[in-house]
C-alpha cells in the first residue's frame, strides 16, 4: 500500500547499537559513531551513502550531526535535524522517515545517544533558584521523573483499580524476555516477591519500574523501499507513523493523566493505515517507566481504557502471549536508549532475527516512545 | 541552628514579573491565581494569555484554597540534600474548587500516608518549608462538606 500522505514508501535498512555500558568512559561522539557504523554494517551500506541524519537531543548533551557525519565519512548531509522537543528517539526518527518519504534524503540515520555516567536520575540536580514552571514543582520536592510518574500511576490505580501486582506482571514479563537476550543487563528471572520487595523511589513507583541508565547510542537507518530491496537485510516497511501532543501539556497538572499526547498519536497512527490493533504481532512500548507500557496498551487500542492492568496480568504481553511486548526485555533490562531499543527490537522481530524470544511469523509490529505531554508511534510491517 | 548551606536549602522560586504575585501572596498567607478579566477563566501555571479566549487581560485573584486530591505519590528517596530531612513526604496534585482542571502541585501535610486518597477534600495551609521560604501546602479539610468541586461559574 502506498503511503497515505503521498511520497515514497520508506523502509528500515539497518539497526545498530554502540557498546552499551553502565559507565563507559566514552564520549557522546564516540558512542554515536559506533552506533552509526553498526547500523551501516547491518544494512550493508557505506558511510558515503549517508545523506541525512537526525537525533533527539537534550540541552545538556547536544550533538552535532554535521560533525558526526563528517567524521563518519559522509560526503555531506542534504538533510539534518537535531530536535530538543518530541517523543524521545522517535522525535528524531519520525522526521527522518518523512525526509526519506519526501525525497529530502535517500539514506537517513536516526540516532539517539545518551551518557548516564552518573548512573542515576540525580545527575541534573535543580539549581538553587528555579525559574519557569519548575518553580511550581521543584520547591515541593517534585523535580525528578519518578515523582512525576508516581502521580500518573496513582491516578490510574484510583480510577481503574490497577494494582501493584499488575505493574509487577509487566516487569516480570519483560524480565522473562531479558533472560533470553544476551545483551540484557538483567537476566535472572524476576518473581512477584522480588518486585514487591524492591524499594520505592516515589511510591507507588519502585526501583524496578525505572529504566536502567547507561552510556549508549542506538541508530536506525531509513531509506526508500526500492533501495532497501537491494541491501543486505530483509526490508522492514514503514506502514504508518505519528506524533501526538495535548492541549494541556504541563506534565504535572495536565487535564487527564490517563489520556494525553500518546492517545492523540495513537489515533493518528491508525487513521493512516488499514491495519488494526488486532493485526499487530509484536510491540515495543516505551518503558522509561514500566507504567508507560500500560498507557500505550490502552492508547493504541490493544485493550480498553483502564483495562491494561488485567490485560497484562492475564499474560497477553508475555513470551507466548497474544501480544508480546518489549521482547528485548525493554529499557529496564537492556538500558535506556530513550526509546530506540523499542524500534530496533521490533525490526529484528519482523526480520525473524530475535532467536529464542522470536514471535513466530511476526509480520506487523508497533513501536512507541514517550508519554505524558507527547507521544510518538511507528507501525512496521514485513512481507 | 545556623544559616543553611546553599546545598541544603530547598530551591527558591524565581520571582519573575509573571510569577511574583503568586509568591508575594503566599508570603501574606493568600493563595492567588491569575484570572481572565474577560471570560473569568483561571489560569495556572501563570501564562501571559488566557488560553480560553484571546484575552491578555489577566490579574491575580484570591481563591478559596479548597480542593480535592487529584493524585499523589510518596517521595521515599531524596535526590538532593534539601529534601533529605523531609522524606517520606507526600507529593500531591490538588484540583481547586474554583474550576474543573485548575490544579497545582503541592505537598499533603498533617496527614498519614495511609489516609491520603484520590478525591480527598483538602485545604491550603501555609508552612515555612525552610528558613525564609513559605510554601502553600494542603491538609485534609476541616469541613469535608466544602471539598466538592463547585460547578463552573
Amino acid at each position: 500500500m502506498p503511503p497515505r500522505d503521498g511520497g515514497r514508501r520508506v523502509a528500515v535498512a539497518g539497526v545498530g547499537y554502540s557498546p552499551v555500558a553502565r559507565r563507559s568512559g566514552r564520549t557522546l561522539e564516540w558512542l554515536t559513531l559506533a552506533a552509526c557504523r553498526a547500523a551501516l554494517d547491518d544494512a550493508g551500506l557505506a558511510p558515503e551513502d549517508v545523506d541525512g541524519m537526525s537525533s533527539y537531543v537534550t540541552t545538556n548533551q547536544l550533538l552535532s550531526l554535521v560533525k558526526t557525519a563528517a567524521v563518519l565519512g559522509s560526503p555531506g548531509l542534504r538533510w539534518h535535524l537535531a530536535t530538543v522537543e518530541g517523543p524521545t528517539f522517535l522525535g528524531g526518527a519520525i522526521p527522518a522517515i518523512a525526509a526519506v518519504a519526501s525525497g529530502s534524503a535517500e539514506v537517513c540515520i536516526a540516532v539517539r545517544s545518551v551518557l548516564e555516567a552518573g548512573g542515576s536520575y540525580t545527575k541534573r540536580p535543580p539549581p538553587p533558584v528555579v525559574s519557569g514552571d519548575d518553580q511550581f514543582t521543584t520547591p515541593f520536592g517534585a523535580h525528578a521523573s519518578p515523582h512525576w510518574i508516581s502521580l500518573y500511576m496513582r491516578r490510574h490505580m484510583a480510577d481503574f483499580g490497577t494494582t501493584e501486582e499488575h505493574f509487577a506482571a509487566q516487569a516480570i514479563a519483560q524480565r522473562e524476555f531479558a533472560t533470553l537476550n544476551e545483551d540484557a543487563f538483567f537476566r535472572d528471572p524476576l518473581t512477584l516477591e522480588d518486585y514487591l520487595s524492591a524499594r520505592y523511589i516515589s511510591k507507588p513507583c519502585r526501583l524496578l519500574d525505572c529504566d536502567y541508565p547507561v552510556d549508549a547510542s542506538a541508530a536506525v537507518i531509513f531509506t526508500t523501499e526500492e533501495r532497501a530491496r537491494s541491501l543486505r537485510q530483509k526490508p522492514v516497511l514503514v506502514e504508518s507513523w505519528a506524533m501526538g501532543s495535548t492541549p494541556t501539556p504541563d506534565s504535572y497538572i495536565m487535564a487527564d493523566m490517563n489520556e494525553a499526547g500518546l492517545w492523540n498519536a495513537s489515533r493518528a497512527l491508525w487513521e493512516r493505515t488499514d491495519l488494526r490493533p488486532s493485526d499487530v504481532d509484536v510491540a515495543g512500548l516505551y518503558d522509561g517507566f514500566i507504567f508507560s507500557v500500560f498507557q500505550w496498551l490502552e492508547g493504541l487500542g490493544f485493550c480498553g481504557k483502564g483495562e491494561s492492568g488485567p490485560f497484562v496480568a492475564e499474560g497477553n504481553t508475555r513470551l507466548g502471549g497474544s501480544l508480546p511486548v518489549n521482547c528485548d526485555g525493554g529499557a529496564v533490562n537492556v538500558g535506556r536508549t530513550h526509546g530506540a531499543n523499542h524500534v530496533i527490537e521490533v525490526v529484528r522481530q519482523l526480520r525473524g532475527q530475535s532467536g529464542a524470544r522470536q514471535r513466530a511469523g511476526a509480520k506487523v509490529g508497533v513501536s512507541s516512545n514517550s508519554m505524558g505531554p507527547t507521544g510518538g508511534c511507528l507501525l512496521l510491517t514485513a512481507e | 541552628m545556623g544559616a543553611m548551606s546553599t546545598e541544603a536549602r530547598i530551591p527558591r522560586p524565581e520571582r519573575t514579573p509573571l510569577t511574583k504575585f503568586f509568591w508575594d501572596g503566599v508570603d501574606e498567607g493568600r493563595l492567588l491565581v491569575l484570572r481572565c478579566a474577560d471570560c473569568g477563566f483561571y489560569v495556572h501555571w501563570p501564562r501571559p494569555e488566557c488560553g480560553q479566549c484571546p484575552s491578555e487581560d489577566l490579574a491575580p485573584a484570591e481563591v478559596s484554597g479548597r480542593g480535592v486530591v487529584y493524585s499523589y505519590g510518596v517521595a521515599m528517596q531524596a535526590f538532593i540534600p534539601a529534601f533529605a530531612g523531609k522524606i517520606p513526604y507526600i507529593l500531591g496534585v490538588v484540583e481547586l474548587v474554583e474550576q474543573p482542571g485548575l490544579k497545582l502541585v503541592t505537598n499533603i501535610v498533617d496527614c498519614d500516608e495511609e489516609a491520603v486518597e484520590v478525591g480527598m477534600p483538602v485545604e491550603v495551609v501555609f508552612h515555612e518549608a525552610d528558613e525564609g521560604l513559605v510554601l502553600p501546602y494542603f491538609r485534609p479539610a476541616a469541613d469535608v462538606t466544602k471539598g466538592a468541586v463547585d460547578a463552573p461559574a
